[in-house]
Protein backbone atom coordinates (compact mmCIF):
# COMPACT_ATOMS: atom_id res chain seq x y z
CA UNK A 1 0.00 0.00 0.00
CA UNK A 2 1.23 3.33 -1.12
CA UNK A 3 0.54 6.78 0.93
CA UNK A 4 0.59 9.55 -0.15
CA UNK A 5 0.36 12.62 2.26
CA UNK A 6 -1.06 16.47 1.25
CA UNK A 7 -0.39 18.96 3.49
CA UNK A 8 -2.91 21.80 3.84
CA UNK A 9 -5.00 24.05 6.26
CA UNK A 10 -7.56 22.76 8.86
CA UNK A 11 -10.93 23.86 8.52
CA UNK A 12 -12.87 21.78 10.67
CA UNK A 13 -11.72 19.27 13.77
CA UNK A 14 -12.04 15.76 13.70
CA UNK A 15 -9.94 12.88 11.90
CA UNK A 16 -11.70 10.26 10.36
CA UNK A 17 -10.34 7.24 7.25
CA UNK A 18 -13.39 6.26 4.46
CA UNK A 19 -13.96 5.29 1.30
CA UNK A 20 -13.09 8.79 -1.13
CA UNK A 21 -16.27 10.03 -3.15
CA UNK A 22 -14.16 12.49 -6.17
CA UNK A 23 -15.71 15.48 -8.04
CA UNK A 24 -13.04 16.69 -10.20
CA UNK A 25 -14.52 20.06 -10.68
CA UNK A 26 -16.22 22.36 -8.55
CA UNK A 27 -19.58 21.77 -6.68
CA UNK A 28 -22.88 23.72 -6.16
CA UNK A 29 -25.45 24.35 -3.66
CA UNK A 30 -29.36 25.53 -3.57
CA UNK A 31 -31.20 23.22 -6.04
CA UNK A 32 -28.15 21.76 -7.38
CA UNK A 33 -27.62 19.74 -4.15
CA UNK A 34 -30.07 17.77 -2.22
CA UNK A 35 -29.41 17.70 1.58
CA UNK A 36 -31.90 15.19 2.23
CA UNK A 37 -30.81 12.91 -0.15
CA UNK A 38 -27.37 13.72 -0.01
CA UNK A 39 -26.36 13.98 -3.46
CA UNK A 40 -26.13 16.60 -6.15
CA UNK A 41 -28.40 17.39 -8.57
CA UNK A 42 -26.83 19.40 -10.95
CA UNK A 43 -27.07 18.76 -14.32
CA UNK A 44 -24.94 16.80 -16.12
CA UNK A 45 -22.67 17.15 -13.18
CA UNK A 46 -20.44 13.48 -12.82
CA UNK A 47 -22.30 13.11 -9.31
CA UNK A 48 -25.13 13.47 -10.23
CA UNK A 49 -27.11 11.49 -8.19
CA UNK A 50 -24.15 9.92 -6.10
CA UNK A 51 -24.82 8.99 -2.32
CA UNK A 52 -21.80 11.07 -0.67
CA UNK A 53 -23.08 9.99 3.01
CA UNK A 54 -20.00 8.72 4.80
CA UNK A 55 -17.68 9.62 2.21
CA UNK A 56 -14.82 11.55 1.66
CA UNK A 57 -16.31 14.51 -0.39
CA UNK A 58 -13.24 15.41 -2.54
CA UNK A 59 -13.55 18.13 -4.66
CA UNK A 60 -11.96 21.15 -6.56
CA UNK A 61 -14.19 24.17 -4.86
CA UNK A 62 -17.27 25.26 -3.90
CA UNK A 63 -19.31 27.58 -6.75
CA UNK A 64 -22.57 29.29 -6.78
CA UNK A 65 -25.20 29.96 -4.15
CA UNK A 66 -24.50 30.43 -0.53
CA UNK A 67 -26.72 27.29 -0.05
CA UNK A 68 -23.78 25.69 -0.39
CA UNK A 69 -23.84 25.59 3.66
CA UNK A 70 -26.47 22.70 3.08
CA UNK A 71 -23.41 20.27 1.82
CA UNK A 72 -23.63 19.96 5.62
CA UNK A 73 -26.67 19.81 6.42
CA UNK A 74 -29.09 17.15 6.46
CA UNK A 75 -29.29 13.45 7.44
CA UNK A 76 -26.73 11.74 4.86
CA UNK A 77 -23.75 14.15 5.76
CA UNK A 78 -20.28 13.10 4.14
CA UNK A 79 -17.42 11.47 6.48
CA UNK A 80 -15.59 14.43 5.56
CA UNK A 81 -14.77 17.44 2.97
CA UNK A 82 -11.44 17.72 1.57
CA UNK A 83 -10.97 20.08 -1.20
CA UNK A 84 -8.12 22.13 -2.95
CA UNK A 85 -9.27 25.78 -2.46
CA UNK A 86 -11.58 26.92 0.51
CA UNK A 87 -13.89 29.97 -0.04
CA UNK A 88 -16.84 31.67 1.82
CA UNK A 89 -19.19 28.68 0.80
CA UNK A 90 -17.22 25.80 1.84
CA UNK A 91 -16.49 28.08 5.12
CA UNK A 92 -20.06 27.73 5.73
CA UNK A 93 -20.59 24.34 4.68
CA UNK A 94 -17.97 23.27 6.95
CA UNK A 95 -19.05 24.93 9.85
CA UNK A 96 -22.79 23.89 9.19
CA UNK A 97 -21.32 20.13 9.03
CA UNK A 98 -19.17 20.05 11.33
CA UNK A 99 -17.50 17.16 10.28
CA UNK A 100 -13.98 16.76 9.71
CA UNK A 101 -12.47 19.26 6.89
CA UNK A 102 -9.01 19.89 5.13
CA UNK A 103 -8.58 22.95 2.40
CA UNK A 104 -6.07 24.95 0.78
CA UNK A 105 -4.01 22.27 -0.18
CA UNK A 106 -0.47 22.10 -1.51
CA UNK A 107 -1.71 20.31 -4.81
CA UNK A 108 -5.34 19.79 -5.95
CA UNK A 109 -6.43 16.35 -4.22
CA UNK A 110 -8.49 15.57 -7.36
CA UNK A 111 -5.44 15.19 -9.43
CA UNK A 112 -4.22 12.19 -7.15
CA UNK A 113 -7.41 10.27 -5.30
CA UNK A 114 -9.95 8.12 -7.15
CA UNK A 115 -13.26 7.48 -5.93
CA UNK A 116 -12.74 4.72 -3.88
CA UNK A 117 -9.45 5.48 -2.31
CA UNK A 118 -9.07 5.05 1.10
CA UNK A 119 -8.23 8.55 2.64
CA UNK A 120 -7.29 9.76 6.20
CA UNK A 121 -8.61 13.13 6.77
CA UNK A 122 -7.43 14.93 9.94
CA UNK A 123 -8.56 18.05 10.30
CA UNK A 124 -7.20 18.48 13.49
CA UNK A 125 -3.43 19.17 11.91
CA UNK A 126 -5.12 19.78 8.40
CA UNK A 127 -3.27 16.80 6.31
CA UNK A 128 -4.85 14.23 4.66
CA UNK A 129 -3.15 10.49 3.74
CA UNK A 130 -4.13 9.15 0.64
CA UNK A 131 -4.00 4.92 0.83
CA UNK A 132 -3.30 3.53 -2.92
CA UNK A 133 -2.88 -0.09 -4.00
CA UNK A 134 0.68 -0.38 -5.17
CA UNK B 1 -7.30 34.55 17.87
CA UNK B 2 -7.14 37.82 19.16
CA UNK B 3 -10.17 38.85 20.91
CA UNK B 4 -10.68 42.07 22.56
CA UNK B 5 -12.27 42.29 25.99
CA UNK B 6 -15.44 43.32 24.81
CA UNK B 7 -15.34 40.42 22.78
CA UNK B 8 -14.16 38.15 25.35
CA UNK B 9 -16.87 39.38 27.70
CA UNK B 10 -19.39 38.26 25.38
CA UNK B 11 -17.95 35.21 24.69
CA UNK B 12 -17.69 34.35 28.36
CA UNK B 13 -21.56 35.32 28.24
CA UNK B 14 -20.65 38.78 30.15
CA UNK B 15 -23.51 40.53 27.70
CA UNK B 16 -26.71 38.06 27.78
CA UNK B 17 -26.91 34.27 26.22
CA UNK B 18 -27.70 36.42 22.83
CA UNK B 19 -24.44 37.77 22.24
CA UNK B 20 -22.56 34.62 23.72
CA UNK B 21 -24.33 32.28 21.19
CA UNK B 22 -23.28 35.19 18.37
CA UNK B 23 -19.53 35.47 19.24
CA UNK B 24 -19.51 31.57 19.47
CA UNK B 25 -20.49 31.73 15.98
CA UNK B 26 -18.14 34.48 14.68
CA UNK B 27 -15.02 32.76 16.45
CA UNK B 28 -16.04 29.27 15.18
CA UNK B 29 -16.18 31.07 11.82
CA UNK B 30 -12.42 32.23 12.16
CA UNK B 31 -11.31 29.03 12.80
CA UNK B 32 -13.09 27.63 9.79
CA UNK B 33 -12.01 30.35 7.46
CA UNK B 34 -8.10 30.81 8.70
CA UNK B 35 -8.54 34.48 9.99
CA UNK B 36 -6.96 35.53 13.25
CA UNK B 37 -9.31 38.34 14.47
CA UNK B 38 -12.86 40.28 13.82
CA UNK B 39 -13.04 43.41 11.99
CA UNK B 40 -15.97 46.04 13.39
CA UNK B 41 -18.33 46.73 10.20
CA UNK B 42 -18.80 49.88 9.13
CA UNK B 43 -21.08 49.49 6.33
CA UNK B 44 -24.14 47.51 5.90
CA UNK B 45 -25.43 44.42 6.04
CA UNK B 46 -27.96 41.26 5.10
CA UNK B 47 -28.77 37.68 6.23
CA UNK B 48 -31.09 35.68 5.50
CA UNK B 49 -33.43 34.62 8.62
CA UNK B 50 -34.15 31.26 9.47
CA UNK B 51 -36.10 29.54 12.39
CA UNK B 52 -32.75 27.87 12.89
CA UNK B 53 -31.99 31.05 14.83
CA UNK B 54 -34.19 28.88 18.00
CA UNK B 55 -32.32 25.76 16.94
CA UNK B 56 -28.83 24.24 17.05
CA UNK B 57 -25.49 25.10 18.60
CA UNK B 58 -25.51 29.16 17.55
CA UNK B 59 -29.37 28.98 18.73
CA UNK B 60 -31.46 30.82 21.06
CA UNK B 61 -34.89 31.00 22.26
CA UNK B 62 -37.31 33.51 20.58
CA UNK B 63 -37.99 34.37 24.04
CA UNK B 64 -34.33 35.58 24.57
CA UNK B 65 -34.88 37.82 21.06
CA UNK B 66 -37.90 39.56 22.48
CA UNK B 67 -36.16 40.09 25.80
CA UNK B 68 -33.34 41.22 23.89
CA UNK B 69 -35.38 43.44 22.31
CA UNK B 70 -37.71 44.83 24.91
CA UNK B 71 -34.69 46.03 26.85
CA UNK B 72 -33.45 48.20 23.65
CA UNK B 73 -30.53 46.16 21.70
CA UNK B 74 -30.14 47.25 18.31
CA UNK B 75 -28.27 46.04 15.01
CA UNK B 76 -25.14 47.13 14.79
CA UNK B 77 -25.20 47.99 11.44
CA UNK B 78 -27.96 49.20 8.73
CA UNK B 79 -29.41 46.21 7.96
CA UNK B 80 -31.71 43.98 5.54
CA UNK B 81 -33.24 40.98 5.19
CA UNK B 82 -32.62 38.45 2.42
CA UNK B 83 -36.16 36.41 1.00
CA UNK B 84 -37.46 34.02 3.70
CA UNK B 85 -36.59 30.46 4.23
CA UNK B 86 -37.47 27.71 1.60
CA UNK B 87 -39.51 27.67 -0.19
CA UNK B 88 -39.42 31.56 0.35
CA UNK B 89 -43.16 32.05 -0.12
CA UNK B 90 -44.13 35.59 -2.02
CA UNK B 91 -45.16 38.68 -0.76
CA UNK B 92 -46.99 39.17 -3.40
CA UNK B 93 -48.77 37.72 -6.19
CA UNK B 94 -49.35 34.63 -4.10
CA UNK B 95 -53.17 34.65 -4.49
CA UNK B 96 -52.88 34.02 -8.27
CA UNK B 97 -49.85 32.11 -8.98
CA UNK B 98 -51.02 28.60 -9.67
CA UNK B 99 -49.20 26.85 -7.00
CA UNK B 100 -52.51 25.32 -4.68
CA UNK B 101 -50.10 25.00 -1.52
CA UNK B 102 -48.36 28.72 -2.26
CA UNK B 103 -52.64 29.91 -2.80
CA UNK B 104 -53.39 28.64 0.82
CA UNK B 105 -53.18 32.20 2.88
CA UNK B 106 -52.18 30.48 5.93
CA UNK B 107 -49.43 29.10 4.71
CA UNK B 108 -48.43 31.63 2.87
CA UNK B 109 -48.37 33.73 6.66
CA UNK B 110 -46.87 30.69 8.07
CA UNK B 111 -43.46 30.68 6.24
CA UNK B 112 -43.24 34.80 6.80
CA UNK B 113 -42.09 34.15 10.19
CA UNK B 114 -43.56 37.26 11.61
CA UNK B 115 -42.89 36.15 14.85
CA UNK B 116 -39.71 36.64 14.51
CA UNK B 117 -39.50 39.50 11.59
CA UNK B 118 -41.59 41.92 13.84
CA UNK B 119 -38.80 41.40 16.80
CA UNK B 120 -36.27 41.70 14.42
CA UNK B 121 -38.19 45.06 13.27
CA UNK B 122 -37.86 46.29 16.95
CA UNK B 123 -34.40 46.21 17.12
CA UNK B 124 -33.74 47.83 13.44
CA UNK B 125 -34.21 45.42 10.67
CA UNK B 126 -35.26 46.30 7.37
CA UNK B 127 -37.50 43.45 6.53
CA UNK B 128 -36.81 44.12 2.87
CA UNK B 129 -36.90 40.22 1.94
CA UNK B 130 -35.01 40.26 -1.47
CA UNK B 131 -32.02 38.81 -2.81
CA UNK B 132 -31.18 42.18 -4.33
CA UNK B 133 -31.35 44.89 -1.38
CA UNK B 134 -28.90 46.79 -3.08
CA UNK B 135 -31.52 47.74 -5.34
CA UNK B 136 -33.73 49.27 -2.85
CA UNK B 137 -32.35 49.60 0.23
CA UNK B 138 -31.80 53.52 -0.43
CA UNK B 139 -28.73 53.63 1.56
CA UNK B 140 -25.14 52.04 0.46
CA UNK B 141 -21.83 50.90 2.34
CA UNK B 142 -19.11 53.83 0.34
CA UNK B 143 -16.10 52.99 -0.69
CA UNK B 144 -13.50 51.21 1.82
CA UNK B 145 -16.42 50.23 4.39
CA UNK B 146 -16.97 47.24 6.08
CA UNK B 147 -19.73 44.98 5.52
CA UNK B 148 -21.41 41.57 6.61
CA UNK B 149 -23.18 40.82 2.79
CA UNK B 150 -25.04 36.81 2.73
CA UNK B 151 -26.51 36.88 -1.33
CA UNK B 152 -23.93 35.51 -3.53
CA UNK B 153 -25.55 37.73 -6.69
CA UNK B 154 -25.55 40.76 -4.18
CA UNK B 155 -21.67 40.39 -2.60
CA UNK B 156 -20.31 41.49 -6.04
CA UNK B 157 -22.32 44.35 -6.26
CA UNK B 158 -20.97 45.26 -2.53
CA UNK B 159 -17.46 44.86 -3.69
CA UNK B 160 -16.64 45.22 -6.98
CA UNK B 161 -19.54 48.14 -8.06
CA UNK B 162 -20.01 49.93 -5.11
CA UNK B 163 -16.22 49.21 -3.08
CA UNK B 164 -17.30 48.08 0.12
CA UNK B 165 -15.63 45.43 1.54
CA UNK B 166 -17.34 41.89 2.27
CA UNK B 167 -17.38 38.12 2.30
CA UNK B 168 -20.41 36.10 2.26
CA UNK B 169 -21.07 35.56 5.73
CA UNK B 170 -23.88 38.18 6.68
CA UNK B 171 -25.62 36.23 9.56
CA UNK B 172 -27.83 37.67 12.31
CA UNK B 173 -24.74 37.03 14.54
CA UNK B 174 -22.21 39.50 11.95
CA UNK B 175 -25.11 42.03 11.61
CA UNK B 176 -26.28 42.60 15.05
CA UNK B 177 -22.90 42.67 16.55
CA UNK B 178 -21.47 44.76 13.86
CA UNK B 179 -18.14 42.18 13.76
CA UNK B 180 -17.21 39.55 11.15
CA UNK B 181 -14.38 37.73 10.24
CA UNK B 182 -11.25 39.35 8.84
CA UNK B 183 -10.24 37.96 5.95
CA UNK B 184 -10.94 37.27 2.28
CA UNK B 185 -13.00 40.46 0.71
CA UNK B 186 -12.09 42.83 3.89
CA UNK B 187 -8.44 42.63 3.17
CA UNK B 188 -6.68 45.38 0.92
CA UNK B 189 -4.22 43.06 -1.08
CA UNK B 190 -7.07 40.23 -1.78
CA UNK B 191 -8.75 42.73 -3.65
CA UNK B 192 -6.76 42.87 -6.45
CA UNK B 193 -6.83 41.18 -9.96
CA UNK B 194 -4.77 38.23 -10.15
CA UNK B 195 -6.23 36.94 -13.97
CA UNK B 196 -7.29 38.85 -16.92
CA UNK B 197 -10.49 37.90 -18.40
CA UNK B 198 -10.77 39.55 -22.65
CA UNK B 199 -13.72 38.91 -24.75
CA UNK B 200 -12.62 38.99 -28.44
CA UNK B 201 -16.39 40.66 -28.65
CA UNK B 202 -17.36 44.20 -27.02
CA UNK B 203 -19.89 43.23 -24.99
CA UNK B 204 -22.59 45.92 -24.59
CA UNK B 205 -25.96 43.78 -24.09
CA UNK B 206 -27.84 42.17 -21.34
CA UNK B 207 -27.51 38.91 -22.75
CA UNK B 208 -23.86 39.21 -23.39
CA UNK B 209 -23.00 40.35 -20.05
CA UNK B 210 -24.70 38.16 -18.24
CA UNK B 211 -23.18 35.08 -20.85
CA UNK B 212 -19.99 35.92 -20.50
CA UNK B 213 -20.14 36.53 -16.46
CA UNK B 214 -20.90 32.07 -16.60
CA UNK B 215 -18.14 31.96 -18.92
CA UNK B 216 -15.55 33.78 -16.74
CA UNK B 217 -16.95 32.15 -13.33
CA UNK B 218 -16.45 28.68 -14.83
CA UNK B 219 -12.69 29.39 -15.98
CA UNK B 220 -11.82 31.81 -13.14
CA UNK B 221 -11.86 29.12 -10.09
CA UNK B 222 -11.32 31.51 -7.07
CA UNK B 223 -9.37 33.87 -8.75
CA UNK B 224 -9.83 38.17 -8.63
CA UNK B 225 -10.60 38.77 -12.16
CA UNK B 226 -10.18 42.16 -13.96
CA UNK B 227 -12.63 41.64 -17.51
CA UNK B 228 -11.63 43.66 -20.52
CA UNK B 229 -14.48 44.27 -23.15
CA UNK B 230 -17.07 45.11 -21.37
CA UNK B 231 -19.18 48.53 -22.65
CA UNK B 232 -21.72 50.55 -21.65
CA UNK B 233 -22.46 49.11 -18.48
CA UNK B 234 -25.71 49.92 -16.85
CA UNK B 235 -27.40 48.82 -12.95
CA UNK B 236 -29.04 45.75 -14.99
CA UNK B 237 -25.97 44.67 -16.52
CA UNK B 238 -23.42 44.89 -13.57
CA UNK B 239 -27.07 42.73 -11.71
CA UNK B 240 -26.59 40.04 -14.43
CA UNK B 241 -23.12 39.58 -14.60
CA UNK B 242 -23.26 39.58 -10.52
CA UNK B 243 -25.45 36.62 -10.78
CA UNK B 244 -24.03 34.82 -13.76
CA UNK B 245 -20.34 35.04 -11.79
CA UNK B 246 -21.71 33.31 -9.02
CA UNK B 247 -23.15 30.69 -10.77
CA UNK B 248 -20.63 29.23 -13.33
CA UNK B 249 -18.64 30.23 -10.30
CA UNK B 250 -17.22 32.18 -7.34
CA UNK B 251 -16.26 35.65 -7.56
CA UNK B 252 -16.59 37.73 -4.71
CA UNK B 253 -14.68 40.61 -6.74
CA UNK B 254 -13.48 41.40 -9.99
CA UNK B 255 -12.52 44.70 -11.90
CA UNK B 256 -13.38 46.59 -14.76
CA UNK B 257 -11.19 48.62 -15.30
CA UNK B 258 -12.37 52.21 -15.76
CA UNK B 259 -16.12 51.28 -14.56
CA UNK B 260 -15.40 50.09 -11.47
CA UNK B 261 -14.23 52.15 -8.61
CA UNK B 262 -11.13 50.29 -7.18
CA UNK B 263 -9.65 49.91 -10.84
CA UNK B 264 -9.54 53.34 -13.22
CA UNK B 265 -7.01 51.54 -15.53
CA UNK B 266 -6.19 47.47 -15.88
CA UNK B 267 -2.16 48.36 -14.17
CA UNK B 268 -4.28 49.88 -11.10
CA UNK B 269 -6.20 46.32 -10.99
CA UNK B 270 -3.07 44.24 -10.46
CA UNK B 271 -1.97 46.58 -8.30
CA UNK B 272 0.98 46.73 -10.71
CA UNK B 273 1.30 42.86 -10.88
CA UNK B 274 1.85 40.63 -13.75
CA UNK B 275 -1.57 38.60 -13.95
CA UNK B 276 -0.92 34.87 -12.94
CA UNK B 277 -3.13 34.12 -16.26
CA UNK B 278 -4.94 36.10 -19.22
CA UNK B 279 -7.85 34.22 -20.75
CA UNK B 280 -9.46 35.00 -24.32
CA UNK B 281 -13.22 34.46 -24.12
CA UNK B 282 -13.81 34.26 -27.73
CA UNK B 283 -17.14 33.86 -29.85
CA UNK B 284 -16.79 29.47 -29.41
CA UNK B 285 -16.64 30.17 -25.60
CA UNK B 286 -19.29 32.43 -25.85
CA UNK B 287 -21.45 29.93 -27.41
CA UNK B 288 -20.70 27.43 -25.42
CA UNK B 289 -21.65 28.76 -22.35
CA UNK B 290 -24.92 29.92 -24.36
CA UNK B 291 -25.47 26.28 -25.11
CA UNK B 292 -25.08 25.53 -21.44
CA UNK B 293 -27.69 27.63 -20.04
CA UNK B 294 -30.42 27.71 -22.99
CA UNK B 295 -30.41 23.83 -21.96
CA UNK B 296 -32.14 21.41 -24.22
CA UNK B 297 -34.13 24.27 -25.58
CA UNK B 298 -38.01 23.46 -27.76
CA UNK B 299 -40.12 25.51 -29.99
CA UNK B 300 -43.02 24.97 -27.44
CA UNK B 301 -43.40 27.28 -24.35
CA UNK B 302 -45.40 26.97 -21.28
CA UNK B 303 -44.38 28.91 -18.69
CA UNK B 304 -42.07 31.82 -18.52
CA UNK B 305 -40.38 33.91 -15.45
CA UNK B 306 -38.45 37.02 -15.28
CA UNK B 307 -36.45 38.61 -12.75
CA UNK B 308 -33.62 37.08 -11.30
CA UNK B 309 -31.76 38.64 -9.70
CA UNK B 310 -35.05 40.66 -8.61
CA UNK B 311 -35.81 42.89 -11.30
CA UNK B 312 -35.42 47.12 -10.62
CA UNK B 313 -38.03 50.21 -11.30
CA UNK B 314 -36.63 50.14 -15.26
CA UNK B 315 -36.64 46.46 -15.85
CA UNK B 316 -40.40 46.57 -14.57
CA UNK B 317 -41.23 49.27 -17.03
CA UNK B 318 -39.17 47.98 -20.05
CA UNK B 319 -41.26 44.75 -19.91
CA UNK B 320 -44.65 46.78 -18.66
CA UNK B 321 -43.77 48.45 -22.22
CA UNK B 322 -43.38 45.41 -24.24
CA UNK B 323 -46.73 43.73 -22.22
CA UNK B 324 -48.65 47.10 -23.24
CA UNK B 325 -51.81 45.86 -24.70
CA UNK B 326 -50.88 42.51 -25.01
CA UNK B 327 -52.75 39.06 -23.76
CA UNK B 328 -50.25 36.21 -22.96
CA UNK B 329 -50.63 32.97 -24.06
CA UNK B 330 -48.81 31.14 -21.18
CA UNK B 331 -48.36 32.09 -17.62
CA UNK B 332 -45.25 34.88 -16.89
CA UNK B 333 -44.40 35.62 -13.67
CA UNK B 334 -42.77 38.71 -12.82
CA UNK B 335 -40.54 39.08 -10.06
CA UNK B 336 -39.49 41.73 -7.97
CA UNK B 337 -38.70 43.03 -4.43
CA UNK B 338 -41.85 43.08 -2.17
CA UNK B 339 -40.80 46.94 -1.70
CA UNK B 340 -40.43 47.46 -5.53
CA UNK B 341 -44.80 46.68 -5.77
CA UNK B 342 -46.21 49.44 -4.51
CA UNK B 343 -44.15 51.82 -7.28
CA UNK B 344 -44.75 49.01 -9.83
CA UNK B 345 -48.15 49.96 -8.86
CA UNK B 346 -48.44 53.57 -9.07
CA UNK B 347 -46.24 53.37 -12.17
CA UNK B 348 -49.25 51.88 -13.65
CA UNK B 349 -47.10 48.73 -14.66
CA UNK B 350 -48.85 46.29 -12.49
CA UNK B 351 -52.46 47.21 -14.51
CA UNK B 352 -50.35 46.57 -17.69
CA UNK B 353 -49.18 43.37 -16.07
CA UNK B 354 -52.57 42.24 -14.80
CA UNK B 355 -54.07 43.05 -18.25
CA UNK B 356 -52.07 41.24 -19.92
CA UNK B 357 -52.52 37.91 -17.54
CA UNK B 358 -49.38 38.35 -15.67
CA UNK B 359 -48.50 37.95 -12.42
CA UNK B 360 -46.12 40.16 -11.04
CA UNK B 361 -44.71 38.08 -7.69
CA UNK B 362 -42.45 39.59 -5.11
CA UNK B 363 -39.81 38.25 -2.23
CA UNK B 364 -38.87 34.89 -4.06
CA UNK B 365 -37.85 33.09 -7.78
CA UNK B 366 -39.44 29.90 -9.44
CA UNK B 367 -36.04 28.26 -8.37
CA UNK B 368 -37.21 28.72 -4.32
CA UNK B 369 -40.73 28.54 -4.64
CA UNK B 370 -41.39 25.78 -7.36
CA UNK B 371 -43.33 26.13 -10.49
CA UNK B 372 -46.86 24.92 -11.51
CA UNK B 373 -47.41 21.70 -11.98
CA UNK B 374 -47.16 20.16 -15.28
CA UNK B 375 -44.46 22.48 -17.04
CA UNK B 376 -42.60 21.07 -19.67
CA UNK B 377 -40.68 23.95 -20.95
CA UNK B 378 -39.83 26.92 -19.26
CA UNK B 379 -38.36 30.49 -20.96
CA UNK B 380 -35.97 32.39 -18.67
CA UNK B 381 -33.81 35.78 -19.16
CA UNK B 382 -31.21 35.09 -16.04
CA UNK B 383 -28.71 32.27 -16.17
CA UNK B 384 -28.71 31.62 -12.74
CA UNK B 385 -31.94 30.88 -12.98
CA UNK B 386 -31.40 28.32 -15.78
CA UNK B 387 -28.81 26.62 -14.30
CA UNK B 388 -30.95 26.33 -10.83
CA UNK B 389 -34.29 25.32 -12.12
CA UNK B 390 -32.91 22.01 -13.43
CA UNK B 391 -31.77 21.01 -10.30
CA UNK B 392 -35.17 21.54 -8.61
CA UNK B 393 -37.12 20.01 -11.21
CA UNK B 394 -34.25 17.05 -11.99
CA UNK B 395 -35.11 14.07 -14.42
CA UNK B 396 -32.73 12.51 -16.85
CA UNK B 397 -36.09 10.64 -18.19
CA UNK B 398 -37.84 13.79 -18.29
CA UNK B 399 -36.08 16.69 -18.45
CA UNK B 400 -37.33 20.14 -18.01
CA UNK B 401 -36.62 22.63 -20.90
CA UNK B 402 -34.86 25.99 -20.21
CA UNK B 403 -35.33 28.30 -22.97
CA UNK B 404 -32.72 31.43 -21.88
CA UNK B 405 -33.27 34.79 -23.97
CA UNK B 406 -33.09 38.17 -23.70
CA UNK B 407 -36.50 40.37 -21.84
CA UNK B 408 -38.21 40.88 -25.00
CA UNK B 409 -37.25 36.76 -26.30
CA UNK B 410 -39.20 35.73 -22.92
CA UNK B 411 -42.38 38.31 -23.14
CA UNK B 412 -43.15 37.29 -27.37
CA UNK B 413 -42.79 33.58 -25.65
CA UNK B 414 -45.35 34.59 -23.43
CA UNK B 415 -47.40 36.09 -26.34
CA UNK B 416 -47.20 33.53 -28.92
CA UNK B 417 -46.21 30.24 -26.61
CA UNK B 418 -43.52 29.48 -29.40
CA UNK B 419 -39.32 29.97 -28.52
CA UNK B 420 -38.25 32.46 -31.09
CA UNK B 421 -34.48 33.69 -28.87
CA UNK B 422 -31.11 32.90 -30.63
CA UNK B 423 -27.58 33.97 -29.14
CA UNK B 424 -26.76 37.26 -30.82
Amino acid sequence: MKEIRINGRKQFGGQVTAEALVSKGPLEGFTNQNPMMGWVTEREHPLYKVPYKDKVLVYTYARGSGGFAAFGSGPNLPAAFVHHQSNALSNSAALNGRIPSVTDLEIDPTTVIETGDKVFVNGDEGYIIVYKDE
Amino acid sequence: MQLTDEEKRMLQGEEGLVRQKCMEQLVDLCDVAGADRLVDLDGTGDFTHAAMMSQGRYGFPLEELKALADSGAKFKIPTYSNKVPLPQVPFHGWEKCGIPQHEDPEYNKKLREEEYMSVYRQMGLFTSCTCANYLISSFWPTVGQHCSWTESSAVPYCNAVLGGRTNLDGSFASCFLGKAPYYGMHVTENRYATIVVKSERTLRTEMEWDIFGFAVGELSKLEVPALVGMADATTSKTVKINAALNTGGSIPMYHIPGVTPEAQTLELALNGKQPKETYVIGEKELRDAYDKVNYLPSEDIDFVSLGCPHYNLVDLMRVAHLLEGKKCKVRLWIMTTPWMYDLAKSQGFLKIFDDAGATLLTGTCPAAMGMPDGIKSVAMDSVKQSYYITGRYSSPEDPLHVCYGTKEDCVEAAITGKWRGEWR
